[in-house]
């Protein structure tokens, strides 16, 4: 088995920057999104992944991204190209060993990221940042994996991460300012507005997301309002690009769950805890528009509130 | 066709005279009531220069603007709502002062006309059961700027007579906005939502989560929103969001509604936001180091 799914055209790294290869682990979603972003930066990118299958599928998804950029207009054919061509494959570990930042996108579980970042210590330069894009657990937990701490830094990408600008920050305790200052140095370079929170459960979005969205199933479960009356009021009076409902449908009842839980067992607050509606719903199968149901009915005529 | 064929607004502040300009513009004759002249003549200042920039920015023509400002009639005599079909009551937030103009109101109108308040902070029932036939009172709340928000809470007051309730989404309809029907409950729907969701980003923001640039930035990035929340207090007052957030927690008892301690002081020492020249976001240096 050859440890690099190569393309040898690799594209010199941007001027300003003295990073060259950046190695993403995990080419799932999110790993393939974030591959994405790196190549498209200008970077040679490596997304590495256990399973081999998976580092084929999360190729092809980001080389399908690049190319659609290219296809509407959002990048020249050249610059999708060049991009492309500025990604590869591995399965191995020897294929990250000279990455300037290893950015880890892998299973959301402490122990599985705890210990990877143990392995990627025999692995990468002493110097080579460690970035890890939790969504829901510590930073600090994560880095304590590490025998370097100092170099880890919590960059949580919002989905899809080629599209969406933000990025939050966050450090433990041990993160060295350096590591820091090189982080939010490469975020700007990759194109990314990074905003910089403390390491605590949700960061900035989820932190203020959950519960509101929370808050607006319980007002649908007291009868305040309607799916479609909530979903109206809040467009309408408040600008939100989406009603709460039609992106809990998005973003699928089963994750809300799952993000929800995590954020209530930590903070032991009970807003965070999904209500009662999201069990039911999920109990029924009803997990948003990726089962054709959730609070509103997905047919191929059209949309009608459950 | 609107379910109304004139309309009488109390107060001509902020929200009734963006009330008074929708209205209107929806081709219904309004006529607003004030204390005195000088506020009559300040209100119709801002509703001529809000559609003048409508103007400018090709909105309007001039031509629309002039109907507009026809179709309103200025009065500081009760006595000349005599033949309003509905009264929208929209002056200062304090339950003493809309009973005593409502109870005026209702003397002068017919016992049938519908008589709805824009409170956003007070409860209807209560206010509906301080006046006569109470089952033609109901609320309709309009958000600010009214001539832009699309939307407008319908409340039902435990008394309001189910056909009043139908006829004002009707004519929420009519004057070209989406009707949202709600219960008289605190905060009725958008701001029962928003304000627990405020407090909680400024209680955050005193536990120094992030600075108040970057909260505000994440929630626009993150989720899409046209204003961070801290920029959205600083534009709806923080006095404004202490005083509704307040009554909500005074009449729920529930701690998502209590003002937060950092906002409570905000007040206190007079940083109520734009209209003060400081706030969370305004009047400070926004180029705070954040690590």
């Amino acid at each position: 088995m050859t440890d690099t799914i190569a393309n040898p055209r690799i594209a010199p790294a941007s001027s300003e920057s003295t990073i060259r290869h950046v190695a993403v682990l995990g080419a799932g979603t999110m790993g393939s999104g974030i591959a994405v972003v790196a190549a498209r930066a200008g970077w040679r990118t490596t997304l590495y992944d256990i399973d081999t299958a998976n580092v084929e599928r999360g190729l092809a998804t980001a080389r399908r991204f690049l190319a659609k950029s290219g296809e509407l207009g959002k990048l020249t054919a050249a610059e999708a190209e060049q991009a492309s061509a500025r990604l590869t494959g591995a399965s191995s570990m020897s294929a990250l060993a000279d990455a300037d930042v290893v950015i880890e996108a892998v299973f959301e579980n402490l122990d599985v990221k705890k210990s990877l970042l143990a392995e990627l210590d025999d692995v990468i330069a002493p110097d080579a940042l460690i970035h890890t894009n939790t969504s829901t657990l510590s930073v600090t937990s994560i880095a304590s994996g590490s025998r370097k701490p100092e170099r880890v830094v919590g960059t949580h990408y919002c989905n899809p991460a080629p599209l969406m600008d933000l990025v939050e920050v966050a450090v433990s305790p041990r993160t060295s300012p350096e590591s820091l200052a090189r982080t939010r140095e490469f975020l700007t370079l990759a194109g990314k507005t990074s905003v910089f929170t403390k390491d605590r459960p949700g960061f900035i979005v989820n932190r203020f997301l959950i519960p509101w969205e929370n808050n607006c199933i319980r007002a649908l479960e007291d009868g305040a309002g309607t799916v479609e009356s909530i979903d109206a009021a809040v467009t309408g009076a408040l600008g939100h690009p989406m009603g709460p409902f039609r992106l809990l449908d998005i973003v699928g009842l089963d994750i809300h769950h799952q993000v929800a839980s995590r954020l209530y067992e930590q903070l032991r607050d009970p807003r965070f805890a999904p209500p009662p509606l999201v069990d039911r719903m999920i109990a029924a199968g009803d997990l948003g528009r990726k089962t054709g149901r959730g609070f509103y009915t997905y047919g191929d005529t059209a949309l009608f509130g459950s | 066709m609107s379910a109304f064929g004139s309309v009488a607004v109390l107060g001509l502040g902020l929200m009734g005279r963006g009330i008074t300009q929708t209205i209107a513009q929806a081709g219904v004759p309004v006529t607003a009531l004030e204390v005195d002249r000088a506020r009559l003549d300040a209100g119709e200042r801002a509703i001529g220069d809000f559609l003048a920039e409508g103007v400018r920015r090709g909105k309007v023509t001039e031509q629309q603007r002039t109907q507009v400002l026809g179709r309103i009639g200025l009065t500081t005599d009760v006595e000349h709502l005599a033949d309003a079909d509905l009264v929208i009551e929209a002056v200062m937030e304090n339950r003493e002062v809309k009973i005593d103009i409502l109870t005026r109101v209702a003397d002068v109108v017919g016992p049938n006309t519908v008589i709805v308040t824009n409170t956003s902070a007070l409860s209807v029932t209560d206010l509906a059961a301080a006046l006569p036939n109470p089952g033609r009172i109901a609320g309709l709340h309009f958000f600010n700027p009214a001539p832009l928000m699309p939307v407008v809470e319908v409340v039902a007051a435990m008394q309001s007579d189910p056909g009043v309730v139908d006829r004002l989404a009707e004519f929420v309809d009519a004057i070209g906005k989406t009707a949202v029907r709600v219960k008289d409950r605190p905060g009725f729907l958008v701001n029962r939502l928003l304000m627990p969701y405020l407090n909680d980003v400024v209680a955050e923001l005193d536990a120094e989560l992030a600075t108040a640039e970057d909260i505000d930035t994440a929630l626009k990035l993150g989720l899409g929103y046209r204003m961070g929340p801290l920029e959205l207090l600083d534009l709806i007052g923080l006095d404004t969001h202490h005083h509704a957030t307040g009554s909500a927690y005074r009449a729920t008892l529930d701690p998502q509604y209590a003002p937060p301690p950092l906002l409570a002081q905000m007040v206190a020492a007079g940083y109520h936001g734009r209209k003060t020249g400081r706030g969370f976001r305004v009047g400070r240096n926004t180029k705070e180091s954040m690590s």
